[in-house]
């Protein structure tokens, strides 16, 4: 789970602990340890400090001890970046926007391995992390079954798989919108294309290669619009929005068909555990506090509303899975998480449909803030459910 | 069994349980209930629209063609039984029997599939079948949403092999569940496929260790199937009453023997 | 052993009587039926679900028939008991008096025993024979019930009918089969031999074939077991193999049998109701194959206790009588909230309101059309008000677990008469005073 508290963000975590203590202290000592335990705020670990300049890391190679491990991001380049930490393809934490000359913590509970590390601009060389087994690591192994997890997982999977065979058919459609020299159809097909994409984003977005070439703004390139490897939804978008037309967008699109159907057989073969169900979903929310809300990932068709709904219904669906769980468990953390879910869809209601351009930045504020909120609750649910 | 009680036993097997399967064996039963869940959905996809057709036929008074669908359209229906009867309102409603009332098919309040083979075997007549029709599709479409919605308790999965073979084995081997039409080996079909299907997709999980077990499992199927064959007529099956006393018995012992030993599933799964 | 006490306003308390059936041993259990005024001072009677004891049970067992009350209600179960139904011919209350009194008189002495009479031998003989020239009490008890039907159909009986008395219902999970359901009266004859009950029913319909047409019947019995290691008696097992009773008001506890069972002045009832009580039956099949092959653990959880020792779950150590503590598991995280127990009865001071009297028998009959065993339960509970007793505890149940394993096929509401005060006096004898008095 990742770390809620950079100094400047005041944590909910504090008051949710307290009533959740009162409440349980009638209920014994196990579930009081947990509250006892949130109430101190989460644990850091040990501090590791990261320099990305314009060409890499600094350090490019760490070793640290499984368990949680704080990063202290310094960039040190002169672009906006971000930062992730890969098993193989797959995210395992990452830290988005961070703004040339800031610095931001992330706080990761690693497991044993070998992982790489991003280092800003795509084409940068990747570092690496080898965490080694550690006293905590080793009793991790003792958690709790597993066994009341596999109704809500194989439901989320079969969601996933409904979502990502919806993804390769609506990608068609904008294919076949393209071809056809439709431009109007294209647009609306690229709204809806995006629908389903977004829903499965929160697990979509741990297949960093896919994701590198379905979902990237320009921004990430070199040379922006203007790149090479510029590719995907948005240079799709790109070429409808601004250019106001289809010409030379089908290459893009059965690339774009290619990589969702690729997708979605690599979906199929994902092995998804327990905490991934709100780990994911958090982390969804805090890239969506901290990036795509602020900014808008549509730069061109500002349809960014849409994108946002359906993020959260997909998030919504992980996370439900898990109320049953939650509420025998910690009724108010249950509460707090359906309120967060209920306040979010509240804020997004209120901008309407409304192209992003015309969304201001006081708006954006508070949508932002909506989703900081939501994800510092769904943060909670791991621990109030003996996850961690 | 009720919804309530699904999350009540799957939150507290959570709790209560100590006995280490190995994380990755427990896991892996995601991916079979998954398409566990994909099978049911299509089956429902199926049976609303086989109902949709049955009932028509029903209202329009058409008893030939109603008749001809009848079995048919339940075999969607008998596949689903373990997920379907967890919401026992509807269970009731769809395919519950004469027996269950007290005053036997002259209760008013006697529903569904079977008030509708009554009225169309022993009355010859679509007469009064109007309104039992259109509950039964409302009813129909109402369980294809509500278990479209529902998280598959994995142990009400795995033990659904044996919930089917224990609804054969103790009220239709002896020809009561169709008992007017005698389509009793549609029926028949559509529960042995529907536990076939779950022994399939968790077959890969115990096969190691389990080959002895699958070896007899997979034998009493094939002597159920190979029984069933030799009563096949056009796509489905010829009159439960054809069935001779010797085939009677031989499909009652593989029936029984599958349900003693499909009930150890849940276990050999670690899922008590 | 630690049974708990439960707050006073709670009817289920039997501990002192544990304790000292287990001071006194074996003692305690001899000839536990007879001379129970006599015995009461020193020894107390058993529990009334209670396993009937091996090799303790006599054929001079005697249930005297006289009293406030009919017998076989807080009596002790011997090891055999059945309901047979009836539909009664009477179209005057004096046709009903004489069925009453007929009634009376061969109960009378079915349950004291005596030597049968010899008729010529050109005529059928005045009894089946079947327990031999001499009656032995054998701790029987025959306890008669009116349905509502007897009311409903008769206009100068309907005015009196008790409040609560009406027609089962069906509950969502039953299947009623019409020919095992309702009747004008029940007879519950229990006694240790199963001979002794079948000769009993034998004799009341031979005797009585005038007024009364056997409806249905359903016999059962109590499994003997061995007298207990340590003198702990332990309740008897249904035949899904859990203990059946535990949780059982004290039938020994006359205070406790007046707020629970007995229907005294002031519950709104008739006037000549009073001294009666609700008896609820049911006949409910088991699913014995399928529940054979349900883990254990499923099997438990269904239940709310352990299987073996059927302690609570949440004191899976503590022993059958352990009382236990939901209020300290209110998430059903030990014992599930749609657990048996639990729904039947959640230890709280209101479901202490919703006590009853439970004297089931288990059933075996036959084989099922598709070849399955005929098993269950002859579900017998009194109480003194049916609404809060059965019919609440049942409407709780609707929709458990369990409901998947068994079926209810059978049964009915019945009034169990007031008893015989005496040799000059008749069962019914206040009702057909109150019909007689009415305008």
């Amino acid at each position: 789970m990742s770390n809620p508290g950079s100094a400047t963000r005041p944590s909910r975590l504090m008051p949710l602990a307290v009533a959740g203590a009162a409440a349980l202290a009638v209920a014994g000592g196990t579930l009081f340890y947990y509250a006892a335990k949130t109430a101190k705020g989460p644990e850091k670990g040990a501090v590791y400090t990261v320099t990305v300049n314009a060409k890499g890391c600094e350090p490019n190679t760490l070793t640290v001890p499984a368990g949680r491990t704080t990063f202290e991001i310094v960039n040190a380049s002169d672009r906006t970046l971000e930062w992730e930490i890969l098993d193989g393809v797959m995210v395992v934490e990452e830290r988005e926007n961070i703004a040339p000359g800031f610095r931001s913590s992330l706080t990761a509970k690693l497991n044993p391995g070998t992982f790489e590390i991003a280092c800003g601009l795509l084409s940068n060389p990747r570092g690496t992390l080898t965490v080694t087994p550690s006293a905590s690591s080793e009793a991790e192994k003792t958690k709790p079954p597993l066994k009341a997890f596999i109704g809500p997982l194989s439901e989320y999977r079969v969601y996933i798989g409904l979502q990502s065979s919806a993804l390769v058919k609506d990608t068609q459609k904008l294919a076949d919108a393209i071809k056809a020299g439709d431009l109007n159809g294209a647009r609306l097909a690229y709204v809806a294309a995006r629908l389903p994409y977004k829903r499965i984003e929160s697990v979509s977005s741990r297949i960093a290669d896919l994701e590198n070439r379905i979902d990237p703004v320009a921004a990430y390139f070199e040379k922006r619009e203007d790149d090479p490897g510029f590719a995907g939804f948005h240079r799709i978008e790109y070429g409808l929005y601004s250019l106001n037309s289809t010409d030379g967008l089908a290459p893009f699109a059965d690339a774009l068909v290619a990589d969702v159907t690729a997708l979605k057989a690599r979906l199929k073969e994902m092995k998804l555990v327990p905490e991934d169900l709100a780990t994911s979903a958090a982390r969804q929310a805090r890239r969506l506090a901290e990036d795509t809300v602020p900014n808008g990932d549509n730069r061109y068709g500002f349809t960014d509303l849409a994108d946002f709904t359906a993020n959260l219904d997909g998030m919504e669906k992980s996370v439900s899975l898990l109320y049953p769980l939650i509420e025998v468990a910690k009724p108010d953390v249950a509460k707090a998480v359906k309120d967060g879910f209920a306040d979010t869809r509240a804020a997004l209601v209120m901008s309407g449909n409304a192209s992003y351009q015309t969304v201001d930045t006081a708006t954006r504020k508070k949508l932002s803030a909506a989703f900081t909120t939501l994800a510092e609750r769904i943060e909670t649910i791991n621990t109030a459910i003996g996850m961690e | 069994m009720t919804i309530k009680h699904l999350f009540g036993a799957t939150a507290l097997s959570f709790f209560l349980t100590t006995s280490a399967f190995a994380e990755s064996a427990t896991l892996d039963l995601v991916e079979p209930i998954a398409e566990y869940k994909i099978y049911v959905s299509e089956k429902l996809e199926k049976l609303v629209e086989d109902t949709t057709a049955f009932t028509a036929a029903v209202k329009a008074g058409d008893v030939a063609k109603a008749k001809a669908l009848f079995a048919p359209t339940r075999l969607s229906y008998e596949a689903i039984e373990p997920i379907a009867e967890l919401f026992s309102d509807l269970d009731v409603a769809i395919d519950s029997r004469a027996d269950d009332y007290e005053k036997a098919e002259a209760d008013p309040e006697f529903p569904g599939f079977h008030r509708i083979e009554y009225g169309l075997w022993e009355k010859n007549s679509t007469a009064e079948l109007g309104p039992v029709a259109d509950k039964l599709l409302a009813d129909v479409t109402e369980l294809s949403k509500r278990i479209n919605d529902l998280t598959f308790p994995p142990e009400k999965v795995v033990g659904g092999a044996a919930v089917l073979m224990e609804e054969v084995a103790a009220t239709k081997i002896s020809g009561e569940e169709d008992r007017y039409s005698h389509t009793d080996l549609w029926d028949f079909r559509g529960n042995f496929d529907g536990a076939y299907k779950i022994v399939e997709l968790v077959r890969p999980l115990i096969e190691k260790k389990e080959g002895a077990f699958l070896k007899t499992v997979d034998a009493n199927f094939a002597k159920v199937d190979t029984i069933l064959a030799k009563y096949k007529e056009g796509d489905g099956y010829v009159t439960y009453e054809k069935l001779t006393e010797d085939d009677r018995k031989v499909l009652s012992t593989a029936v029984n023997t599958l349900a003693e030993d499909l009930s150890t599933l849940r276990g050999k799964l670690g899922l008590d | 052993m630690s049974r708990d006490r439960l707050a006073d306003a709670s009817a289920s308390v039997d501990e002192n009587r544990r304790q000292v059936l287990k001071g006194l041993g074996l003692a305690a259990f001899g000839c536990p039926f007879a001379g129970a005024a006599a015995q009461a001072a020193t020894a107390p009677a058993r529990h009334m679900t209670d396993a009937p004891v091996a090799n303790v049970a006599s054929a001079e067992d005697r249930v005297p028939f006289f009293g406030k009350h009919q017998a076989g209600i807080t009596t002790p179960r011997p090891a055999n008991g059945m309901i047979a139904a009836f539909d009664v011919i009477a179209e005057t209350p004096d046709d009903l008096e004489a069925l009453l009194k007929l009634i009376t008189n061969r109960i009378a002495f079915l349950t004291e025993g005596g030597t049968l009479p010899e008729l010529d031998p050109r005529l059928p003989p005045a009894d089946s024979g079947i327990v031999g020239p001499v009656v032995k009490p054998d701790a029987l008890t025959i306890t008669v019930s009116l349905g509502s039907s007897l009311f409903d159909g008769r206009e100068w009986l309907k005015p009196l009918k008790p409040r609560h008395l009406s027609r089962m219902k069906k509950f969502p999970n039953d299947a009623l089969d019409a020919a095992l359901c309702h009747g004008d009266i029940t007879i519950q004859i229990c006694a240790n031999t199963q001979d002794t009950t079948i000769h009993a029913l034998r004799d009341i319909i031979k005797n009585t074939s005038r007024h009364l047409t056997l409806k249905w019947k359903q016999e059962g019995n109590v499994p003997v077991i061995l007298p207990p290691l340590g003198g702990v008696a332990e309740s008897a097992r249904n035949y899904l193999g859990f203990r059946d009773g535990t949780a059982n008001p004290d039938s020994g506890d006359e205070a406790v049998m007046e707020r629970v069972v007995w229907v005294g002045a002031g519950r709104g009832e008739p006037e000549w109701a009073v001294g009666g009580a609700y008896q609820a039956v049911r006949i409910i099949r088991n699913f014995v194959e399928r529940w054979d092959r349900t883990p254990l653990k499923e099997q438990e959880r269904i239940f709310g206790r352990t299987k073996m020792g059927g302690a609570p779950l949440d004191k899976p150590e503590a022993g059958e009588f352990a009382t236990p503590d939901y209020a300290a598991d209110p998430e059903g995280k030990l014992t599930p909230l749609d657990s048996h127990i639990r729904l039947a009865n959640d230890r709280t001071p209101a479901a202490a309101e919703n006590t009853i009297l439970r004297r089931p028998f288990n059933y075996s009959n036959g084989v099922t059309k598709s070849g399955q065993l005929d098993q269950g339960l002859l579900f017998i509970c009194y109480q003194g008000d049916l609404e809060k007793g059965f019919i609440t505890v049942q409407r709780r149940l609707d929709g458990e677990p369990l409901e998947e394993y068994i079926k209810p096929i059978g049964g009915g509401y019945f009034y169990t008469l007031p008893g015989v005060r005496d040799a000059s006096d008749y069962l019914g004898s206040t009702l057909i005073a109150a019909v007689r008095k009415a305008p």
